[in-house]
């Protein structure tokens, strides 16, 4: 019994550190321009077939693969921000950008299924078949990879933002971005940064996503649901709730296929998601938030 | 004395909304200036389209020489401008030491500069320096509007721009940004005061204007006008006599 909490709680947080790199992104990006990246979600899908691609295609690493996918997010969090969110802002109404981004999710994916059609890839890693066994547990090399990779990921970010210059910059230009102005900062160039990280977390996320979605190009949809889940359920703009949220989202999911049933994760995911709006809407970890005028 | 500071014909709006016109005024290097008025006066508005944060409608403004009127703050900051704003505005969620860090972006390359920096600002404060690894937001206000002052000397400006340091603050508070903001300047940094509180900001500074809705309706020596008539009535609407009995 021990041994299949155990086992499932890592499956959890394997599924979950993949989440949090995806709703991590859309946090940053809330952070600083309290806006919704809708086409987020795609980016995880572009991801995944470019990981997918250069794998099996190009015959590339799988490793390599997820730099790839890493490289391909960067580049379409840029070509967002530029095309879309730096034109669109200023222009008086907040709800221009929001609906672009739905526009631009729908053209990517009809592009994807003109390309790529609907029947499913099939999307295995060359570490999805060798298992290791320790006490009792199977672990894929996959999913070893994944939270070494996500981890490594997440604890980088979180150095940058704590410890560099512009991590701190960006900081202050998600709590006031006038005054960032008037420190010298441009706003403009953090906030193309935050889109560029973004992103770059989502096409990795996707990269390690892809083997275990099915990989349409509507992947990414599935995924970007919960992210909105896990966002809200951490509190908008907060990167540390998000974190926890995004692993508390895998641990109930692998634990609700093993004690319930595969059809109610979603069910028991959204129940938590109405719960915490009704109760923190500020998110379980809610920053101590002192106004100052 | 050189010019540092010209401002001319400012015309400046929020929208649609006008709130200045025809502000003109000079600061020459090593002034302490002061604009005062009452509330909705123009001040603020006048010293933030000196920063940057507001660009006017029509007129110039001047710094060393360069015509700034259409840059965007974070230029002016390079050039030696940096503003103290309203009210603070302290990054509520960077530790006080990390809110001085980024008043000295522009020299974010030169790591040594900015520790040299910081502690000349934690000399200054040392307040601050015993609050360094605390969140600006759970600072009481007299120790943010330090933070704020310091966060602006970081940048080592020609000119320090202030926007009502005293507004909530407490009278022995006050006293003691009063006293920073003239020693600052004793070393050798202009400085722009904008205060509702005329007492501090006419003993302070060595010249003054006076605002009323939105243009300058006096100026000259803060002896001269402590004396005139106009102030009084740009903050009482005059027959007021006991304003600056102290």
């Amino acid at each position: 019994m021990l041994s299949v909490l155990l086992q499932q709680g890592i499956n959890g947080i394997v599924v979950g550190s993949l989440y949090v790199l995806v709703a991590l992104g859309l946090t940053l990006i809330y952070g600083v321009l309290v806006q919704i990246n809708f086409a987020h979600a795609d980016i995880v899908t572009l991801g995944a077939f470019a990981a997918y691609f250069f794998t099996f295609v190009l015959g590339g690493n799988y490793l390599a693969s997820i730099a790839v996918a890493l490289v391909v997010g960067a580049a379409l969090g840029w070509l967002m921000n530029a095309l879309i969110f730096a034109p669109l802002r200023n222009r008086g109404n907040e709800l221009l950008p929001l609906i672009a981004t739905i526009g631009v999710s729908i053209m990517l994916q009809n592009t994807m299924l003109a390309w790529f059609g609907p029947i499913p890839f099939a999307f295995d890693t060359p570490y999805s078949n060798d298992v290791i066994r320790v006490a009792g547990m199977f672990f894929t090399i996959q999913s070893v990879l994944i939270i070494v990779v996500s981890t490594a990921t997440i604890g980088l970010l979180y150095a940058f933002m704590k410890f560099t210059f512009l991590g701190k910059a960006l900081r202050a230009v998600s709590q006031d971005r006038e005054t960032a102005g008037l420190m010298g900062i441009n706003p403009n160039q953090l906030i193309m940064l935050t889109f560029v990280i973004a992103s770059a977390l989502a096409g990795m996320g996707g990269a390690m996503l892809g083997p275990v979605l099915v990989l349409t190009p509507f992947a990414g949809t599935s995924v970007i649901v919960k992210a909105f889940a896990i966002v809200i359920i951490g509190g908008f703009g907060n990167v540390e709730g998000t974190i926890i949220a995004g692993l508390l989202v895998g641990l109930i999911e692998s634990y609700t296929t093993q004690f319930l049933d595969p059809g109610l994760i979603d069910i028991v995911v959204f129940a938590l998601l109405l719960l915490t709006l009704a109760l923190r809407p500020t998110g379980l970890i809610a920053e101590k938030r002192e106004e100052n005028v | 004395m050189t010019e540092l500071l010209v401002a001319e014909g400012l015309e400046l709006a929020y929208g649609e909304i006008p709130a200045c016109r025809g502000i003109t005024f000079h600061v020459d290097q090593g002034e302490i200036v002061t604009l005062i008025g009452a509330n909705g006066a123009g001040k603020s508005t006048t010293l933030r389209a000196i920063a940057g944060a507001l660009i006017p409608r029509a007129g110039m403004i001047r710094f060393r020489g360069q015509d700034i009127t259409r840059l965007p703050s974070y230029e002016r900051t390079r050039l030696g401008i940096a503003l103290v704003p309203e009210g603070r505005r302290v990054f509520p969620f960077l530790t006080a030491r990390e809110n001085l860090e980024l008043g000295a972006f522009k020299y974010r390359n030169d790591k040594p500069k900015v520790s040299t920096l910081l502690d000349k600002i934690f000399a200054m404060f040392p307040r601050l320096s015993e609050r360094s690894s605390q969140n600006a937001g759970t600072l009481s206000g007299g120790e943010q509007q330090m933070l704020a002052l310091g966060r602006a000397m970081m940048s080592e400006p020609y000119l320090l721009c202030l926007d009502e340091p005293s507004l909530g603050l407490a009278p022995m508070v006050v006293q003691d940004i009063f006293r920073t903001i003239r020693s600052i300047n004793a070393a050798g940094t202009t400085v722009l005061l904008v205060e509702q509180n005329a007492r501090y900001a006419l003993e302070t500074a060595s010249r003054g204007y006076v605002l009323q809705t939105g243009s300058i309706i006096a100026s000259g020596p803060c002896a001269k006008l402590k004396d005139d008539e106009r102030v009084r009535e740009a903050y009482l609407g005059g027959g007021a006599k006991k304003l600056f009995v102290s």
